[in-house]
């Protein structure tokens, strides 16, 4: 039974884990070993100890981090799920498996039954999560909600629109970026049916579909028969990672997560021990990577003085001199899964490439970017004397680097390399039109491949870095990430457009977990004036940036005076702020207040708290809205902690919660359920029909539509806070100066949602805060270590490498007319002033940035652009 | 004329459009298939030449972006 494919196939006593394991080599399962010791006597590179045996090393180490993630939840336990009862209930796991281009299935969307295409498919949501009974666990898994759909939408693409999928769930918490959005374009656009309910059972009948029976938001019992049922399984710690963590001396909390303070998210309470992922609660990939950062930052401070002590450096082969030798151009044609395959016919491309002049060597590949495929590629590019690389695939700015390396590893330069465009922008975006996608492949494949002919080696040039690091926003973001820079031993600028450090976090009462977050803030400010390393530029505005990764120059401005800062990095921490809204009487009723105004009276301590009556919540004021359509991820917990600690300090109010989707997340569900306990009324409404507000002398009154009684209600507040949105701050100019994205609600988009949450696409530009997302203090301090992590990255290594793509002039054809030099933004060109080209143009390689200005307009057509140069353009047009 | 397709010659920036397509094959945008993408640094690269060239080789439209 094959483990890694949740046992839906099989695989031999002898095999792979998956095709891409890291290391890709073979191991002996010994539950399934009959022990006849042949693989040793049979291997002929005599690879096979076959009485190998567990070893013990040590090792000794300055710090440790813990990563070793969770287990899923086991649904066979409750029997209401007929887990294990029928073949066509499986977990989530198992049907991501089942849509795997490498899973089971190769892809194809079939139940485990039959094998036959399901139509009806049902996802039943929270199972094992949010959930008291004693073989489930309360906590939210953080993360369901938001494969659930994904699952949903992309079983749709599998059966190319065939299916109908039904998430049936209770609250939908897609509370991540740009998540909202896409559970809105799910319902709305790929038809995935959402219904609100709680699950009763599930029963197998006849044919192998199953009759889910269900209570309805409306309390009326219900039951439909679908062809599959997956069940959205949450996290939970395993049994060894439990013991490890006995070992290892570090606290964990009820529900065996590693125990972490918001202030200092990947610290354990063990010191020197660090944690990261889903051990230290559930999370998603971003806030996983995030977090591996962080850890990585944590723990680098203990580690600064032995950097470099014990670094082995990579061995790159000599690279082959390929000038003068004919092209020899090896095709690799990416299936990307079923990305690509799936709608391109790969085979036909191939054998396409094939027939084209200069080409020598083709294949096609599942996911040409995998491990093994990579190993493989670099053995063919050696064996096959290929010097030219062509790979049609995704897009060149995400794995151009990937190939390159690999090209590097195999002896060649590696500008000796082009892409084809095959996913983004044909399979991805002419799905509907197989014939007419091959047929673009191909003409993208031959334009690359006529290119490749054309390509020379070229060299890239080092260059010094500046070990500075300019943080823009004082905010609890920027400083940790600036104090953590000072910890590592660099110097940081921290520039802060008001008088005072802090931020949004000034006026905030407390963490989720409890702590004080104003004496936090107060305590890092001081610590952070202190600091030798960190300068401190309040009432500093930004005004200028030049310059590329490693020697930036920005112009800083504080009232009349004017700065020049040298700086390598930038790590822009800009923050976001409340918003103040204009809906439910707030700036006309006193008595309404947003979240930051509640939280200024429980630091002053109002004693008005411990007399009202009655307060009133209303969730997703100006967010999850048409024209504002992110969640703001954090209002769902502020409103459940402020609503408790109102009753900490009156057990006798009344608080009610008017809500769309609680989005406790996490353990975050603990205070959801406290508060319930407590006695704290919640009403759900709809976008359709939101409460109305009107100022009654003796109170304000609050009319809104009971979802069970199925009536209007009018309930009475002394005091009714909006839970508001969190709006980033105006990006500005911000965005020319580093040339960076921001998205249509104005935060910042980083390099890539899951793999590079910090990273800019431009280099050595790191994003942190609530610039990029809404997030709670805990989550933005992790994020900020993340950022510190990666810019110390680029900081350490102390050089960057200026790109081999620069125009060059030749001299015997310059008029000196001096329109590259005028014309160019770098200043790279200049006119020689002796030598033998005296008075013509030349360009410094190291100031170059390859755009081509100067090419284009060179009217002697003296100037080139090495890997983008004329006749390699030329060519491609000639094989449009 | 009515089965008669377009074939245009674009030139997208490395830094903004070329991306911007990329992105809308991520949002699975679906649009025709007569373009033909060519990667340049910077629309500053593409050179007046190319714009004819392209219309010499038999292209209908060229787009150039960035």
């Amino acid at each position: 039974m094959n483990e890694f494919d949740c046992g839906l196939g099989l695989k031999a006593a002898t095999s792979i884990q998956y095709a891409q394991a890291v290391p890709l080599a073979y191991s002996i399962d010994r539950d399934l070993c009959i022990g006849c010791g042949l693989c040793e006597k049979i291997c002929l590179a005599g690879a096979i100890n076959y009485d190998d045996k567990p070893k013990r090393t040590e090792l000794e180490v300055g710090a440790a981090i813990l990563a070793v993630g969770n287990e899923l939840f086991d649904p066979g336990v409750q029997e209401v799920f007929a887990y294990g009862k029928s073949p066509n209930v499986v977990t989530s796991m198992e049907f991501e498996r089942i849509l795997s281009a490498s899973g089971p299935y190769m892809g194809h969307l079939m139940r485990p039954y039959d094998r036959e295409e399901p139509k009806k498919i049902a996802w039943l949501q929270c199972v094992g999560s949010r959930d008291t009974h004693e073989c489930s666990n309360a906590y939210c898994s953080g993360v369901c909600c938001m494969y659930a759909i994904k699952e949903a939408v992309i079983a749709k693409e599998h059966a190319h629109g065939d299916v109908e999928p039904t998430i049936f769930y209770m609250d939908m918490r897609t509370y991540g970026k740009d998540f909202e959005e896409y559970y809105n374009r799910a319902r709305d656009e790929h038809g995935v049916r959402f219904i609100r309910s709680r699950i009763h059972t599930v029963d197998p009948v006849e044919d192998g579909n199953l009759e889910i029976t269900y209570v309805d938001d409306s309390g009326e019992l219900k039951s439909e028969i679908f062809d599959l049922v997956v069940l959205s399984v949450g996290f939970q710690v395993g049994e060894e990672s439990v013991k490890l963590a006995g070992r290892l001396g570090i606290g964990l909390d009820k529900y065996n997560f590693a125990r972490t303070d918001s202030f200092a998210p990947v610290a354990t309470t063990r010191e020197g021990v660090f944690v990261c992922g889903a051990i230290q609660g559930p999370k998603d990939i971003p806030q996983s990577v995030m977090e591996a950062s962080a850890a990585a930052a944590a723990s680098s401070v203990l580690l600064s003085e032995s950097r470099w002590t014990q670094t082995r450096v990579q061995e790159m082969p000599p690279e082959t001199n390929v000038i003068g030798e004919p092209p020899c151009i090896g095709v690799f044609v990416c299936q990307c899964g079923i990305n690509i395959a799936g709608v391109v016919n790969v085979p036909e491309v191939r054998d396409y490439a094939k027939t084209l002049p200069y080409v020598t060597y083709v294949e096609d590949n599942m996911y040409t970017c995998s491990q093994d495929t990579q190993v493989k590629m670099a053995e063919v590019i050696k064996e096959q004397g290929i010097n030219r690389v062509v790979v049609a695939a995704c897009t060149p700015k995400t794995h151009e680097p990937l190939f390159q390396e690999t090209l590097m590893n195999a002896g060649l330069n590696k500008y000796l390399f082009e892409m084809a465009n095959i996913r983004n922008q044909d399979s991805w975006v002419h799905g509907k039109d197989p014939a007419a996608a091959t047929e673009k492949a191909k003409d993208l494949v031959r334009m690359a491949v006529t290119k490749a002919a054309l390509l020379e080696p070229l060299p890239d040039t080092e260059l010094g870095l500046e070990p500075v690091t300019m943080v823009v926003g004082g905010g609890v973001a920027g400083m940790v990430c600036a104090k953590n820079l000072a910890d590592q031993g660099y110097e940081v600028h921290l520039v802060e457009q008001s008088e005072d450090l802090g931020g949004q976090a000034r006026f905030l009462n407390k963490t989720w977990k409890g702590e004080d977050i104003q004496a936090y803030v107060k305590d890092l400010a001081d610590e952070i004036e202190k600091s030798p390393q960190v300068h401190v530029r309040r009432s500093t505005k930004l005004t200028n940036v030049d310059g590329f990764v490693g020697n930036f120059s920005s112009t800083l401005k504080n009232g009349d005076k004017q700065i020049e800062l040298k700086h390598g990095v930038a790590v822009v921490a800009t923050g976001g702020h409340e918003y103040k809204p204009f809906e439910y009487l707030y700036g006309n009723d006193p008595r309404v207040l947003t979240h930051l105004e509640m939280d200024a009276r429980f630091i002053q301590d109002d004693p008005l708290l411990k007399e009202i009556k009655s307060a009133a919540f209303i969730q997703c004021v100006g967010s999850r809205e048409p024209d504002r359509p992110y969640c703001s991820r954090v209002c769902c917990s502020h409103t459940v902690e402020s609503a408790l600690e109102l009753k900490r300090r009156n057990p006798d109010i009344d608080v009610y919660v008017l809500y769309r989707d609680m989005r406790t997340y996490g353990e975050r569900e603990d205070l959801f359920r406290e508060a319930r306990e407590k006695g704290v009324i919640f009403f759900r409404y709809d976008l359709q029909s939101k409460p109305k507000v009107s100022g009654g002398k003796d109170a304000l009154e609050i009319e809104l539509e009971d979802q069970i009684l199925k009536r209007s209600v009018i309930l009475k507040a002394d005091l009714l806070v909006l839970a508001t949105a969190i709006l980033p701050s105006e990006a500005g100019q911000l965005t020319t100066f580093f040339k960076v994205p921001v998205n249509d609600d104005g935060f910042f988009i980083e390099a890539h949602a899951k793999l590079r949450p910090v990273d800019f696409a431009t280099d050595g530009i790191f994003l942190c805060g609530l610039a990029h997302y809404p997030k709670s203090i805990d989550e933005s301090i992790a994020q900020s270590l993340a950022a510190a992590s990666r810019a110390s990255g680029l900081i350490a290594t102390g050089k960057v490498f200026a790109s081999g793509t620069v125009a060059r002039i030749n001299p015997m054809w310059c008029c000196s007319c001096g329109v590259c030099v005028s014309i160019c933004p770098y200043s790279a060109p200049s006119i020689m002033e002796e030598g033998r080209f005296a008075g013509k143009a030349e360009i410094n390689p190291v100031l170059c940035k390859g755009c081509g200005l100067c090419v284009a307009s060179c009217r002697s057509g003296a100037i080139d652009l090495k890997g983008f140069a004329q006749d390699q353009i030329m060519a491609m047009i000639d094989e449009v | 004329m009515n089965d008669w397709e377009p074939k245009i010659t674009t030139f997208l920036c490395n830094w903004c459009s070329y991306g911007a397509a990329d992105l809308a094959g991520v949002s699975r945008f679906q649009y025709p298939p007569n373009f033909r993408i060519i990667r340049v640094p910077c629309s500053g690269r593409v050179s007046p030449k190319f714009i004819l060239a392209a219309f010499r080789h038999g292209s209908d439209g060229v787009w150039v972006s960035g």
